[in-house]
């Protein structure tokens, strides 16, 4: 492959030669070295950032002209200088606040001072089937920043473990690289910080926070949707550590793509990368957590508790983990037998705060005329117009996939259709939704309302 | 605290110090100046948390004491103030009573307590340097400190102390001015340090041409000493870009320019550079140099200067700006280009150790 690159550079010099002085060659492209080329992409060694500072300042045109003479088509350029990387020159952290000036608080930077919690590792997550990605991708960055999978980017449902991988790659770093400076925090903190720096004029020092991390792990991204300076500032930001091959890690609710108002641009950046889920632990992995969390907690439990604990607690591994420290204290305060039914009336509102998952037809035609603004009647009436059809299939395409109700039982929930109706509209809605991300967002919208 | 001043003092007092004063609200402390009155002297001092600077008058002090008043405040008063004579007393609750001829202020301060001490300099590198050198200095070299805050290690000079010599350098990218003072120290004093704008534009306020500063260099941080007043400010943490490789090694050829002349032609040509390539073209031929520039749908400019200069006929094209500013920095009457060929960088010299390297623009025909 090096050859490769070799040649390709050798051809990239000859296009370039003709452009620049003899002198400006020989000085700054002869100790360049072309060390990666993608299809859309050239990355070029340097021997340091001189090198990329003054060839980005001064010989950045006759470089992109020299690439498409020689490949046909512009390419992205980027920089790599040999003192890159985490391994080595990593810039200290700016100083505090206090003008004093000293840099003693820096040096000795604790996991606790980033606000990452000490719990949260990569050896007190449970894996299973539906994490194992995201594990494994996570584990990966952390072990190698910047080289794997740059940005990481995490996305599922609540309490499922998002900030605890992102708490665990800041902590993994944070140990083994001492001088890396580690920054984790949520949109909501950069937004504010962001505003606060607008307000008082502070934006250099805004930018020079963040753009001399190491590693930024940036905590439900959701929230920047429909803020647009916010989302520029976080762009420029995004850029130049990717630039300068630093990790970033971001989590979300919901995939990139479906983050609502969220710019193209960015939205391309963060697929960029890896884009892991989190889905719903299994009834396996719930107990494994069940009995991992119990463990470090020198909680004990007949199996019999945790089977119940984990087979009626399906959605979401925080309420999973507040039921077993209920059961728990309770169980040490009484000093009773923890029998099945005890548990449950112990439990009784969060049991039925699970059960309310158990989604009704006439809560989803409700909840789908509501966001259509069509009568509740028009869902089971006979009327066809599409602003009534539409919202009536959706809502019938929702009954069948968050309801055990057989297509004719949905039909005649709605007017007295019949199955072959209900049918069409399921694979209608399907259709649409892969054809037009509104459509897929608008249904994603209404399911995780109807799942709240 | 009591004290009687005349108010050209007290003003020459306030503007050594005021420009520092933080704008941002989030600590009002910052907004302040603290003043301290002790013996014969009122000491004043400002500070951002990144720079910082004690400066002091003489005073009639009828009772020691200390509080902080709003700087700009203060400032505004007191250049109004109708009489020369001014009447200075803080009760114990910070509230200040200013008085002058007929006018009566009372201005509302914070107590002593909450202002940020300077930092203190223990294990200080310490070297003095004479303050003409330094002044002349950074004339020369502080207008090509980049602003582009994404390349922070370029927001302030490099100092670098190496073989009995202080090097100071500037460098936005496209050009790259830097000047030698020589200096004695020893050699464990050999370092390199990036003082932030903000630090340098105030010492350039701060210094004059007589007598010595000395300079402390701590840890993060450095102190300017000038007799009276005493500039601190943060240090910008990080390396700076490795100049030398900037640096054109041979030059083909020379012209010697009368610096004043060559400037005024700069300036007179450029008001017809347009806005979008923002270039003036050289074009060099024997014993002869045009400058011109031209906009498109607008006009063009063009002015001849006789100049010895015998060598191959051909033109070049720079930034006007850039060209000018170090042309204005500089008192010398003469000053050299040396040129390379069109695409490589034009350098600037004068008789003492300076050099102003600057990019070329592209010339498009």
């Amino acid at each position: 492959m090096d050859e490769n690159y070799a040649q390709l550079w050798q051809k990239l010099s000859a296009a370039l030669k003709p452009q620049v002085s003899p002198d400006t060659f020989k000085r700054w492209f002869s100790a360049v070295k072309l060390i990666q080329a993608t299809d859309d992409s050239l990355t070029f060694r340097v021997p340091n950032n001189i090198y990329q500072f003054w060839i980005e300042s001064n010989h950045i045109t006759a470089l992109q002209t020299a690439v498409i003479t020689a490949f046909g088509a512009p390419r992205k350029i980027r920089f790599s200088s040999a003192s890159d990387g985490l391994d080595e020159t990593i810039l200290p952290e700016i100083p505090g606040k206090q003008f004093s000036g000293d840099n003693s608080r820096d040096a000795g930077q604790s996991s606790n001072a980033l606000g990452l919690n000490p719990r949260n590792s990569f050896e007190s997550f449970v894996v299973g089937p539906n994490n194992e990605i995201a594990h494994a991708a996570s584990l990966a960055v952390a072990q190698s920043p910047a080289r794997t999978y740059n940005p990481l980017f995490i996305y599922g449902g609540v309490g499922l473990g998002k900030t605890h991988l992102m708490q665990a790659i800041g902590q993994y770093v944070g140990m083994k690289k001492k001088n890396a400076k580690v920054m984790y925090l949520s949109s909501e903190l950069f937004i504010n910080e962001f505003i606060d720096a607008i307000q008082h004029n502070n934006l250099v020092k805004f930018r020079k926070r963040y753009r001399q991390a190491d590693l930024l792990l940036i905590d439900d991204i959701q929230f920047l949707g429909g803020k647009e300076r916010s989302q520029e500032e976080f762009f420029h930001t995004f850029n130049t550590l990717f630039d300068g091959h630093k990790q970033i890690v971001l989590s979300s609710d919901r995939p990139p793509s479906e983050i609502a108002n969220l710019e193209h641009r960015l939205v391309s950046r963060f697929e960029w990368g890896l884009t892991a889920e989190l889905q719903p632990p299994d009834v396996e992995t719930r107990l494994a957590i069940l009995r991992k969390k119990a463990h470090t907690l020198g909680i004990k439990l007949r199996d019999e508790t945790f089977e119940f604990l984990a087979t009626r607690i399906r959605t979401n591994v925080r309420r999973l983990e507040g039921a077993l420290m209920r059961v728990a204290s309770f169980a040490s305060l009484s000093g009773k037998q923890l029998t099945n039914e005890v548990v449950e009336h112990l439990l009784k509102d969060i049991l039925q705060e699970e059960a309310r998952h158990a989604v009704t037809i006439e809560q989803i035609q409700r909840r789908v005329a509501e966001h259509y603004d069509v009568r509740l009647a028009d869902m089971t009436s006979k009327r066809r117009p599409a602003n009534i059809a539409f919202p009536r299939q959706i809502a019938m395409y929702l009954a069948r996939e968050l309801t055990k109700a057989s297509l004719n039982e949905i039909g005649d929930a709605f007017g007295g259709r019949d199955h072959g109706t209900v049918l069409h509209a399921c694979k209608l809605v399907k259709r649409r939704m892969q054809e037009q991300d509104n459509i897929r967002q608008t249904i994603s919208f209404i399911d995780s309302a109807l799942q709240r | 605290m009591k004290f009687n001043v005349t108010k050209e003092k007290l003003l020459e007092g306030l503007q050594q110090v005021q420009n520092v004063v933080s704008t941002r609200t989030t600590l009002p402390i910052l907004s302040n100046v603290l003043l301290q009155a002790k013996g014969n002297n009122v000491h004043l001092t400002t500070t951002d948390l990144d720079v910082g600077v004690r400066g002091s008058f003489e005073a009639n002090v009828e009772k020691d004491g200390a509080t902080t008043l709003p700087a700009r405040r203060l400032f505004t008063i007191i250049r109004e103030l109708p009489s020369s004579e001014v009447q200075f007393e803080v009760d114990g609750k910070n509230a200040a009573s200013i008085r002058s001829g007929q006018s009566f202020f009372k201005i509302l301060g914070l107590p002593e307590e909450e202002f940020p001490p300077l930092p203190k300099f223990d294990s200080a590198k310490v070297i003095t340097i004479r303050q003409k050198d330094l002044r002349d200095g950074l004339r020369k070299t502080s207008y090509a400190i980049s602003t582009d805050e994404t390349r922070y290690v370029l927001n302030g000079l490099l100092f670098s102390l190496k073989d009995n010599k202080l090097t100071l350098v500037a460098t936005d990218g496209r050009r790259l001015a830097m000047v030698d003072i020589e200096l004695e120290f020893p050699r464990s004093h050999e370092v390199d340090i990036i003082v932030p704008t903000k630090a340098v534009t105030e010492l350039q306020r701060l210094l004059t041409d007589d007598g010595d500063v000395k300079v402390s260099i701590g840890s993060g941080q450095i102190a300017f000493d000038l007799n009276n007043t005493l500039l601190v400010s943060k240090l910008i943490e990080g390396n700076y870009p490795n100049y030398r490789q900037v640096i054109p090694s041979e030059a083909k050829e020379r012209v010697t320019l009368e610096r004043e002349t060559f400037l005024n032609s700069l300036r007179r040509v450029s008001l017809l550079a347009s806005d979008k390539s923002n270039s003036i073209k050289l074009n060099f031929s024997k014993n002869n140099i045009d400058i011109t520039a031209n906009t498109p749908e607008v006009g063009e400019a063009k002015e001849s200067l006789a100049v010895a200069y015998k060598g191959r006929d051909f033109s070049i094209a720079f930034n006007p700006e850039f060209f000018m500013a170090p042309l204005r920095a500089l008192a010398e009457d003469e000053v050299f280009l040396d040129l390379i060929d069109e695409m490589s960088p034009g350098v600037l010299k004068i008789q003492t150790p300076f050099l102003y390297v600057l990019m070329p623009m592209r010339i498009s025909s």
